[in-house]
């Protein structure tokens, strides 16, 4: 790649394009490879509301949302709230290998910026929405222990929340389930609003499809480097695809998942049975979207022995700002996370036959383009202020 | 999951239309002319999306008018990866004969895929594939 560099160098010498420092550091990008780095874009998208959560968009459900999500009346004890573990200042994760709520977890709190954007929910994508994910952690024992009941009761016996509650949904009625999924539904219209803001690589992209070579010479050498080993060799856009930088599904890459001695994490085969089984799925009654269009994946779930051990892939907006890394926290920086796949260890897949990741075998300036890219897709604090 | 067919539909057809009646049947589909069937195939929505939802319409003909068509199962798979898709199809037979809607497919990565198609008749099962790059 580096030759590339060089040889565009010159090429603009020879026909006289404009060369010095900012031509001569533009690597040079087939069309496949254009077209792979388009995909990754264009960032932000478009707004589109949940039709599955008739709140969506909804100002005063945002701003009930945002109250809920930083409030740890919302959990048994009075000490956990949402933001607990999804913190503004570390990009909405919490910088743990392994959160913890009333007990150690198994799993790495994901950040929950532009979970707007993605199609199954948590490690496991044992949600199918967004606002029935933001029950799971409301009702897990481990987390923050509610129940619909006490749920209910914190909010008519607190008077701020219950006129809260009145200016979005209305009168609380005596379905307390009903009130927890819409305290869910609140909360997920604040999430909805968390969006990262563009990113270095958002400027090199869209430069890159305009032929702006002066504005895509502003993109540092190395992360052009790690662009074209991100898009080309290294095959990583394949999963970590379009704009959010994942394809929104599951995948096993050779980490262990041992919890514990004897005890095992099933990921993705776990969460398909949740979501199956759940009755906040969107198959079920509380699904705002009539046509049920919101639902056809859900539907159409397949579970198979090679789920296990799978997790999903995630988003890789911000990754430079969500270290540790992978589904338990296993790795503490984007370079061992590089190293990982560098020289990934093909005894420890469950592929099932599967043939997609493979050793990249980098070297070690290779390691360190790839690191850079990586950081690029970083950028400052997202949208969604504290109350 | 190659070979697998994630999903059939049977449906009992006594009568069989000539192969070249496929096409005609379905405005804008792919044809496909295989040993035993013509297949023509069409995606809801036209242009198909990596991770979003779409259905295929199916029109299959026996190139023997004296067979019928029994079934049809569809599922998708990406050969040089050697997986397929994470979800099943279901698949409904529409009235006239040959005719199949498959709902519920997936493509999540984007590359080579293959739609494949096994339709059953008397005298056994038969692949039809159809490439589709994303």
């Amino acid at each position: 790649m580096r030759r590339a560099v060089a040889l565009a160098g010159l090429v603009a010498a020879l026909t006289g394009a404009p060369s010095g420092p900012a031509a001569a550091a533009v690597v040079a990008f087939s069309a496949e490879e254009k077209h792979a780095i388009a995909r990754h874009g264009p960032w932000p998208p478009p707004w589109k509301r949940d039709a599955g959560n008739r709140h969506s968009g909804r100002a005063a459900a945002i701003a009930f949302g945002r109250t809920l999500f930083f409030d740890a009346r919302l959990s048994r004890d009075g000490t956990h709230a949402c933001a607990s573990c999804h913190r503004p200042e570390l990009a909405w994760a919490d910088g743990q290998a392994r959160s913890t709520g009333r007990a150690l977890l198994d799993r790495n709190a994901p950040s929950i910026a532009n979970s707007r954007f993605e199609r199954w929910f948590g490690r496991d994508g044992g949600a199918d929405s967004l606002w029935s994910h933001a029950l799971r952690p409301l009702t897990d024992a481990r987390e923050m222990a509610m129940t619909p009941a006490l749920l209910a009761g914190r909010v008519r016996e607190h008077a701020d929340l219950l006129r809260a509650y009145r200016r979005v949904f209305g009168a609380p009625g005596d379905d307390d389930e009903a009130l927890m999924v819409n305290l869910g539904k609140a909360i997920a219209a604040f999430q909805e609003t968390i969006v990262t803001a563009r990113t270095p690589f958002d400027a090199f992209r869209d430069a890159l499809l305009r032929g702006d070579r002066a504005a895509m010479a502003r993109y540092p050498e190395a992360a052009q480097r790690g662009l074209k080993l991100f898009v080309g060799r290294g095959n990583c856009s394949v999963c970590h695809f379009g704009p959010t930088f994942s394809n929104g599904e599951f995948a096993d890459v050779g980490i262990p998942y041992f919890v514990a001695p004897g005890r095992v994490d099933p990921g993705r085969h776990a969460g398909i049975r949740h979501v199956v089984d759940s009755p906040f799925n969107l198959l079920g009654k509380y699904n705002d979207d009539r046509t049920r269009a919101n639902a056809t994946p859900t539907r159409h779930l397949l579970l198979e022995h090679r789920h296990w051990g799978e997790f999903k892939v995630p988003g890789l907006r911000n990754v430079g700002r969500t270290a540790p890394y992978m589904h338990a926290g296993s790795l503490t920086t984007l370079e061992q996370v590089v190293r990982h796949y560098s020289e990934l260890n093909e005894d420890r897949l469950h592929a099932d036959g599967e043939r997609i990741l493979r050793p990249l075998r980098l070297d070690t300036g290779e390691a360190a383009d790839l690191v850079a890219f990586l950081e690029s897709l970083s950028a400052p604090p997202a949208r969604g202020a504290r109350p | 999951m190659i070979g697998r067919i994630a999903a059939v539909a049977a449906l009992t057809c006594s009568v069989a239309l000539p192969a070249s009646a496929c096409v005609a049947r379905l405005d804008g589909a792919r044809s496909i002319d295989a040993a035993r069937h013509t297949l023509a195939f069409r995606t809801d929505p036209a242009k198909v999306t990596v991770g979003k939802p779409f259905a295929v319409e199916v029109a299959v003909c026996p190139k023997d008018p004296a067979l019928a068509i029994d079934g049809l199962g569809v599922d998708a798979h990406m050969p040089a990866h050697r997986h397929g898709m994470n979800y099943r199809p279901g698949i409904k037979p529409l009235g006239a004969p040959g005719r199949f809607r498959a709902d519920g497919l997936m493509f999540h990565m984007p590359g080579h895929w293959e739609l494949l198609f096994d339709v059953r008749d008397a005298r056994g099962s038969e692949r039809i594939r159809a490439e589709v790059r994303l």
